[in-house]
């Protein structure tokens, strides 16, 4: 489906079921379609079956938590450039300086707002465009160089 | 230099001898990234180019990157802001005059494309150029002859063009205010800078990159941010983009008495940012009226979270807190969309 037209899919990983509920009605009233995943494990499944644009990463989970989830996510290129939305504790500083070594994008505390959400989503989602749009301009100059 | 260069630039780097892209242009979100390679891309090609982005963004870093890296860096590289010079001395700024040509012209004079001949000219918030001399600009971009005021003779000058504008240069094509001939002529390469806001990852690193600077401006001195800070800025939004970080990191840098530049003298609407971000709840009412709903369900969803985290949690002695049976709690909960903190975790807003 055409990237232009296709609402953004926005992926909640959380294990709190309440929170993933909550978090996907937020996406839904503001245009997105949420992907739910109540695990890590069913993070790195499902990112590699749906086209995801942004993830929302719980820090907190048992068996696997956001660190692990966020280095696996990395690590994969195929899934190293989708933008990362960490949710910590406001005053956990450990965990967001440990965050941003990984490479997380951005952070939000709980609880989440829908509106700084969504600005917080949109902002992931341009840089993206940028990048995209970026990458774009330099293979169309290389293959205008090739010729 | 000028005065909107200079603050993201590296002091002492030597343009031409050991310049680098990646000191000029600070970052490693993926978007600098791939920005850095399509700068070193378009150098060589010597191509007209067009930056895009808000106001602090760096777009003149960019244009000075393309030129220090191009084959024309022996040359000149000169800016011109062409909302800074009154618009009927613009077109004798930049194409020269000769003597006679108008009130005040007692001498002939080269202008400023001649002074780019062989180099660079970046013509900085290309929108506010006037049409008239829009018209004369697409001229010189198309045979690179540039005629002076008041000159019957149009003298070749080989210039490098590279315009830059805010993210309103499409408008002002759809407004009439802006040629669309020039604008796709000007943008055979477009270069889009996020702003910072939405590359925070990068926030840390430019930080510490401007402490650096200022370590060694002042050899001795153990300059930090403390982590509490550090997260203050990465929240915020940073209207005024890289350069408002590096002018506030430079201001806070004098502020600070001792080595570490903690949270106590960050300016208040930066921290202002960082806590919740609470509209105050009205008791008037203004002419635009209010939404009542929007404003009780924000002060429900205010105390709900804050008997949540005076009980650790605890649904049941929230709603006893609150004055509240379980159930109305429990669906003013789910209304409000507040979401429990979870245990250990704290509850304050990002």
């Amino acid at each position: 489906m055409d990237e232009a037209i296709r609402p953004p899919q926005i992926m909640v990983v959380d294990d709190d079921p309440d929170t993933v509920s909550i978090l996907a009605r937020h996406l839904q009233r503001e245009g997105f379609v949420p992907v739910e995943a109540s695990s890590g494990v069913e993070c790195l499944k499902l990112v590699q079956e749906k086209e995801v644009d942004v993830i929302l990463l719980d820090l907190m989970m048992p068996d696997m938590d956001g660190f692990h989830v966020c280095k696996a996510l990395k690590n994969n290129p195929d899934t190293a450039e989708i933008p990362i939305i960490m949710i910590t504790a406001r005053d956990d500083l450990d965990a967001r300086a440990e965050g941003m070594r990984l490479g997380v994008s951005d952070f939000l505390a709980k609880p989440v707002f829908r509106r700084q959400l969504a600005n917080r989503v949109r902002a992931q989602l341009a840089a993206v465009a940028v990048g995209r749009h970026t990458a774009e301009t330099l293979s169309r100059m290389e293959s205008k160089l090739r010729k | 230099m000028s005065e909107k260069g200079s603050a993201f630039e590296p002091r002492g780097a030597e343009p031409g001898s050991g310049y680098s892209v990646e000191r000029a242009l600070i970052g490693e979100h993926p978007t600098i990234v791939k920005l850095r390679a399509l700068i070193e891309r378009v150098a060589a090609a010597g191509v007209t180019v067009l930056i895009t982005g808000e106001s602090g963004v760096g777009k003149e870093v960019v244009a000075r990157a393309i030129h220090e890296i191009s084959p024309r860096r022996n040359h000149a590289f000169v800016p011109v802001n062409c909302a800074a010079i009154p618009h009927e001395l613009l077109e004798s700024e930049m194409f020269g005059h000769e003597r006679g040509a108008f009130t005040g012209a007692s001498a002939p004079r080269h202008g400023l494309f001649s002074a780019a001949d062989g180099g660079t000219i970046f013509l900085d918030e290309i929108g506010e150029m006037p049409l008239g001399l829009q018209v004369k600009l697409l001229r010189v971009l198309e045979d690179g002859l540039v005629r002076p005021v008041g000159s019957d003779h149009a003298a070749k000058v080989d210039a490098r063009v590279i315009a830059a504008s805010n993210n309103e240069l499409a408008a002002a094509v759809e407004k009439h205010t802006f040629r669309e001939d020039l604008f796709y002529r000007l943008g055979v390469v477009p270069i889009e800078i996020p702003p910072l806001r939405e590359r925070r990852s990068d926030i840390p690193i430019l930080a510490e990159h401007c402490l650096e600077r200022i370590r060694t401006r002042n050899p001795g001195r153990a300059l930090s941010i403390t982590r509490e800070a550090m997260v203050s800025l990465w929240s915020y939004d940073w209207p005024g983009n890289v350069r408002e970080l590096e002018n506030l990191i430079e201001r806070l840098a004098i502020l600070c008495d001792d080595s570490a530049i903690d949270t106590s003298i960050l300016p208040p609407n930066l921290l202002a940012e960082t806590r919740t971000p609470v509209p105050r709840i009205p008791t008037t009412i203004g002419p635009g009226g209010v939404n009542l709903n929007m404003l009780v369900r924000d002060l429900e969803g205010r105390l709900i979270n804050e008997a949540l985290k005076q009980t650790g949690g605890n649904k049941q002695a929230a709603a006893k807190l609150l004055g509240l049976k379980r159930t109305t709690f429990s669906a003013k909960f789910r209304r409000c969309g507040v979401i429990a903190a979870t245990p250990g975790g704290g509850n304050d807003e990002s």
